[in-house]
């Protein structure tokens, strides 16, 4: 089978893509400073012994070859590390602030997939109307938004104007809502989730929109209609999957890029995720938290894509892996 | 209607059709009051340049004309219902069931990502309300009607898997599945090579008799007329020009536009040497804008006979014969 040669082929240029990718982050790391350095600024009364003391701890006073290499060799054992901001092992980290990113990221993108064909099959279906007017202005709208605008916009209706739902956090710090832990968690979710849903239906919809409107207007549509097809199949059932094709591609940048749209909306709502933690890495040189971000992003990225491709297979018989 | 006086008899019978597009350019009149009709199992050529609205005026037997196309007007009698008056409801279940259409691009009319089994299938299983197996045995037995060879396996092929003239069959078979009693037929040939488009036209040909049929052939090409149809209407601009018998068509034309487009195709069984020129003629000028259409008979712009009266009246459909209808002020 072409398939399975397609996939280890693809693995191993993943190999060396995560090699590239975490040999010039860390050497980008090591030429902005030391986080040792950066953490006793604050602390003038400690002495340069100590200091070198911790330097040998993390292994900083050795060269920058040997640092990754032991990093790397560490990692191939599933090891990321010891946080140097928070003496914490970095993979437990990675688990622990990862479910809180993928916790809100995960449902916006369903979700916004789910609106996004919603409303790109009625725009599509009543093109140049008032109906596909509005919903495509309220999709450039929303595309067009920066992230963090329609965040603090949120923040303003939802929690500071109707006082409804929490502007910050993932959990209430003192009794969780109702009693419910779970319901506690969906009430904080929320607006970080619309955040992030709207942005992602803006996109999806005038994607999904734009390859309707062609897939319409094709003569296999017009033959279905011809054929004595309903309505309803014919838009849903032969349409819709013809123009979902374009728009799985950015469906997958969507899950292999959500550690990129992380720190925004993890800042706006001071969520504890990933992207929380990497904006906070980065500003203190914690380099194996860092590190370890940055090699999932990557990871996830090429899965994605890896996936996709894989996807299109089936979905698209014309479509051949070479 | 005088084309056909036994309208006891007419299967279908389209009278005053008017169709205008509602474009931000302005109100194009596609179809300005077009008629013509046909009786069970005959076959009628509609005839004319692109653009003329012979396309259109099949979708609109369907109903199903594209937007921003509206039907303004008019009556479609099919075996004596007016599909005007029908819902989208009651269109779903006449569509492919007793009007079927054969479109003109075999590579674009079938939906690339079903297999041939599952679109046709499809079509089978919603209007004969039978399950999945009984319908594969159908579209089989419509496939092997068609010269497909060996059509269970075809069942599982993808559109993009077959030739050119395959996928015409496979077209074919679609819109005969369910035996309709009027197949409208758009420019069937046009895009196959010419040694297929025979093929395929006998093979219409034969299954039209066999189901007995009546099939509306709309093409450009007069020569594929010739053969196929027993009438033939002319059409121009959105306007009929003339209906006759396809003999009487070739042999004793009397619209000028008739006769232009004869004087266009060469013919083996006529002597050049006597024309002047020794060249195949042009229809000169070109098809109107039918936004700002001309005034009288749309033609005259272009007509050899026009006269001030063309371009003032517009000319009614009048018999000159029986069975031989012309819009002309000239005849």
């Amino acid at each position: 089978m072409g398939i399975l040669r397609f996939i280890i082929r693809r693995l191993i240029f993943m190999v060396f893509l995560i090699l590239g990718v975490t040999i010039m982050i860390f050497f980008m790391i090591n030429a902005i400073g030391d986080p040792i350095d950066i953490l006793m600024a604050e602390r003038p009364g400690i002495t340069q012994e100590v200091i070198d003391n911790i330097k040998s701890y993390y292994h900083l006073d050795r060269s920058l070859t040997e640092q990754y290499t032991l990093w790397l060799w560490n990692v191939v054992q599933l090891d990321f590390g010891t946080s140097i901001i928070y003496n914490q092992p970095v993979g437990s980290m990675l688990v622990n602030w990862g479910w809180e990113t993928v916790k809100i990221q995960v449902p916006s993108i369903l979700i916004s997939l789910l609106l996004a064909i919603l409303f790109a099959s009625i725009a599509s279906t009543r093109q140049y109307t008032k109906t596909d007017f509005g919903v495509m202005g309220t999709a450039l709208l929303g595309r067009s938004m920066p992230g963090f605008f329609t965040g603090i916009l949120l923040i303003l209706i939802f929690s500071y104007w109707l006082g409804i739902f929490p502007s910050y956090g993932a959990y209430s710090t003192r009794s969780p809502l109702m009693g419910s832990l779970l319901l506690d968690s969906l009430w904080h979710m929320t607006l970080p989730v619309m955040m992030l849903a709207y942005f992602n239906t803006a996109t999806l919809t005038l994607l999904i929109r734009s390859s309707m409107v062609d897939v319409l207007r094709q003569d296999f549509i017009i033959a279905a209609r011809a054929s004595g097809l309903p309505n309803r199949r014919v838009v849903y059932g032969h349409a819709l999957k013809n123009a979902i094709i374009p728009a799985l591609t950015y469906l997958a940048i969507l899950f292999g890029l959500m550690l990129g749209t992380a720190p925004v909306t993890e800042t706006v709502f001071t969520w504890p995720g990933l992207g929380f933690l990497y904006i906070t890495a980065i500003q203190q040189l914690d380099y194996p938290v860092i590190m370890g971000i940055t090699l999932i992003i990557t990871l996830m990225l090429v899965l994605a894509n890896l996936f996709t491709d894989i996807a299109y297979v089936f979905i698209d018989p014309r479509i051949r892996l070479e | 209607m005088a084309h056909h006086n036994q309208q006891s008899q007419a299967l279908l019978d389209v009278s005053g059709l008017k169709i205008h597009f509602f474009t931000g350019a302005g109100v194009v009149q596609a179809i300005d009051g077009v008629e013509f009709g046909l009786e069970s199992g005959e076959t009628l050529g509609l005839v004319g340049e692109s653009g003329s609205g012979k396309t259109i005026s099949s979708l609109a037997l369907l109903k199903l004309v594209p937007r921003p196309g509206k039907i303004l007007g008019g009556h479609i009698r099919f075996e004596n219902d007016d599909l005007i008056d029908k819902s989208e409801a009651e269109m779903i279940r006449i569509r492919g069931k007793r009007i079927a259409m054969i479109f003109q691009n075999p590579a674009f009319s079938l939906n690339p990502i079903y297999t041939i089994g599952q679109q046709l299938g499809e079509i089978m299983m919603w209007h004969e309300k039978i399950n999945r197996g009984e319908a594969n045995d159908r579209v089989t037995e419509m496939l092997n009607l068609v010269g497909i060879t060996d059509p269970a396996s075809r069942l599982k092929q993808f559109p993009h898997e077959l030739s050119g003239g395959m996928k015409q069959r496979v077209c074919i078979a679609r819109a005969l599945l369910c035996k309709p009693l009027l197949v409208l037929a758009d420019e069937p040939t046009t895009n196959l090579d010419v040694t297929i488009q025979a093929q395929i036209l006998e093979l219409l040909s034969d299954l039209k008799t066999r189901f007995n049929m009546a099939m509306i052939l709309v093409t450009h090409d007069l020569g594929v007329v010739a053969n196929m149809a027993d009438r033939i209407t002319v059409m121009y601009a959105g306007r009929i020009c003339e209906t006759a018998t396809a003999e009487r068509i070739f042999n004793n034309p009397q619209h000028p536009y008739t006769r232009a487009l004869l004087s266009t195709i060469p013919r083996v069984d006529k002597s050049y040497t006597n024309i002047q020129s020794k060249r195949l003629t042009v229809v000169p000028g070109r098809i109107p804008n039918l936004i700002h259409p001309p005034t009288g008979c749309r033609f005259h712009p272009r007509c050899v006979e026009a006269n001030g009266e063309c371009s003032r009246t517009q000319p009614e459909l009048k018999t000159v014969e029986e069975g031989h209808v012309v819009s002309c002020l000239k005849r």
